[in-house]
């Protein structure tokens, strides 16, 4: 007799506790619903905008703006090596300093009446500047909190955060210290703007169960018959935070030459030291809309910006540890860079039509099944992120 | 007339530099969107078994060593990156999905920046 023992077995103690009530639909348009989202967690929580390779000495800086809080940010490395961040505008009139999206520098000369500020926000100098009854100290730009792990810059735009980088990451931050993406010196980039509201766009990409229909040809590596789906094969959770280990396929199916491409980018990972790693398999969901994938060869995180109740923007990166110095590395990477972009072109297409058949209101509560548990988790946090807020405008009342 | 556009010995891929040996990621992915999938699999089927020499060849010389040939040739073997899934995975998908991508322009790739 052949007793079949199976590869995979899907983590369903682990999400259990968050129970199977049906999601009320509104949360993932209603404009209202988004508004109290943007002022109780967007407007108050570290939001990822960058890595510091962007910053690689004494006066670089870069400029990221933020639909949703109609504010353009400036990110700089002082003299000093300390990265600071400041709004992009002048406290003469508020004109923007800087249009470019990154530069370097060691001053910030706005082009209407040419104050002039330090990499601090500092004023440093300004013409005719006695009729003003300002002193120079009076004029500092507005700073915005910044911070970093694993070489990922968040800032917050809350003038007194409630928590600190470190304590918003919680147990996760150790691990993703661990990532390739703590020593990424290049990355690549691919952006994309969609008519979705930020949580559909954000849940496609934390479950699997849309694998199977969705990258039928491009993920077809992912399927045995012991897990169809390419569920992962654990969960964890810590605060708003989440995690799940991305299932290895014992069988994958791989064609000829995406077998020899992936070859060469596991020779290079290898070599770089990144290809096995405690997290290797890790995928770290930071609150509200940024995660990173441990995968080594296609080293990728994904930012998702919201813009409007039915319209975010999202980040794709694929990081990499030095430059590219052989033509076959090169060449790999350009082969892991093309593969993942398939794939996630291939969602931002769904996403699309999961948000039109949301907006006449006829669904009133969307549904997620326990391999899902990552989307509910993400939910049930801004219910909770929502009720705070709301409470302590109570008490200011 | 004879115009040769690569290193010696890759006389067998010179009728498609002209259009697949392009600069940039997003040029090559450029290409793939615009290309017949007779051009693809005829890439594809010639190409995939001068890949491992052709990468072992240049990798000998530091990438901005390059001279033109060596360039053609890196820039192809690019492209070749960009049509493998195309012809490998997607097949008669790849008309479809070549208009998903268009939503997701790529912004920067290391094979963009001078060696
Ligand atoms: S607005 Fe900037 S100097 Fe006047
Ligand atoms: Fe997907």
């Amino acid at each position: 007799m052949n007793e079949h023992t199976p590869v995979y077995t899907s983590p369903d103690e682990a999400v259990a506790w968050m129970g199977t009530d049906p999601i009320p639909a509104k949360a993932y348009y209603d404009p209202e619903w988004f508004e109290l989202e943007r002022q109780a967690i967007f407007m108050r929580t570290w939001i990822e905008i960058g890595h510091v390779c962007e910053l690689p000495e004494p006066g670089t800086w870069i400029r990221r703006d933020l639909e949703f809080a109609n504010a353009s940010i400036l990110i700089v490395r002082g003299k000093d090596g300390q990265i600071r961040a400041f709004y992009n505008a002048c406290t003469h009139r508020g004109t923007q300093l800087v249009e470019e999206e990154s530069g370097r520098g060691s001053n910030f000369l706005c082009p209407y009446h040419f104050w002039n500020f330090g990499y601090d926000g500092r004023l440093i100098a300004a013409p005719d500047f006695n009729r003003f009854a300002l002193t120079k100290e009076d004029c500092k730009i507005p700073k915005v909190s910044v911070d970093t792990c694993a070489g990922l810059i968040f800032i917050n735009l809350d003038s007194n955060p409630k928590q600190t980088l470190r304590e918003h990451l919680g147990s996760y931050a150790e691990g993703m210290e661990t990532l390739p993406v703590a020593r990424a010196t290049h990355f690549a980039e691919y952006t994309y703007e969609i008519d979705a509201n930020w949580k559909i766009t954000y849940d496609n990409f934390q479950e699997n169960y849309h694998l199977r229909h969705v990258h039928g040809l491009t993920g077809i590596a992912t399927v045995h018959p012991d897990n169809l789906y390419g569920y992962p094969t654990k969960y964890t959770f810590d605060g708003a935070n989440r995690t799940q280990e991305i299932w290895s396929n014992p069988e994958p199916k791989i064609t000829p030459m995406q077998g020899y491409n992936f070859g060469l980018a596991a020779k290079f990972a290898q070599e770089e030291g990144v290809l096995t790693g405690p997290h290797a398999r890790t995928y770290f969901a930071i609150f509200p809309s940024f995660f990173i994938i441990g995968t080594p060869v296609q080293h990728f995180s994904h930012k998702v910006y919201p813009i409007s109740a039915t319209r975010s923007r999202g980040v794709f990166r694929v990081y990499w540890i030095g430059e590219d110095d052989s033509a076959s590395k090169r060449y790999s990477r350009e082969y892991a860079l093309a593969s993942i972009h398939d794939i996630h072109t291939e969602d931002v297409n769904i996403i699309n039509r999961a948000q039109k058949g949301l907006l006449s209101g006829a669904i009133k509560n969307i549904h997620f099944m326990n391999m899902e548990g990552l989307c509910r988790h993400l939910y049930l946090n801004v219910v909770k992120a929502i009720d705070e807020w709301q409470a302590e405008q109570g008490k200011r009342a | 007339m004879n115009h040769q556009q690569l290193p010696d010995g890759y006389e067998v891929l010179e009728p498609f530099v002209d259009f697949w040996a392009v600069h940039g990621t997003a040029a090559r992915d450029a290409k793939r969107t615009a290309s017949s999938e007779a051009q693809r699999k005829g890439f594809y089927q010639i190409a995939k078994d001068h890949v491992p020499r052709a990468l072992a060849e240049l990798d000998q010389t530091p990438l901005h060593q390059f001279n033109e040939k060596q360039t053609n040739l890196m820039n192809l073997l690019l492209s070749f990156a960009h049509v493998v899934n195309a012809v490998e995975l997607l097949g008669d998908g790849e008309a479809k999905h070549a208009k998903f991508r268009a939503a997701m322009p790529f912004l920067r790739s290391t094979a963009d920046l001078p060696a």
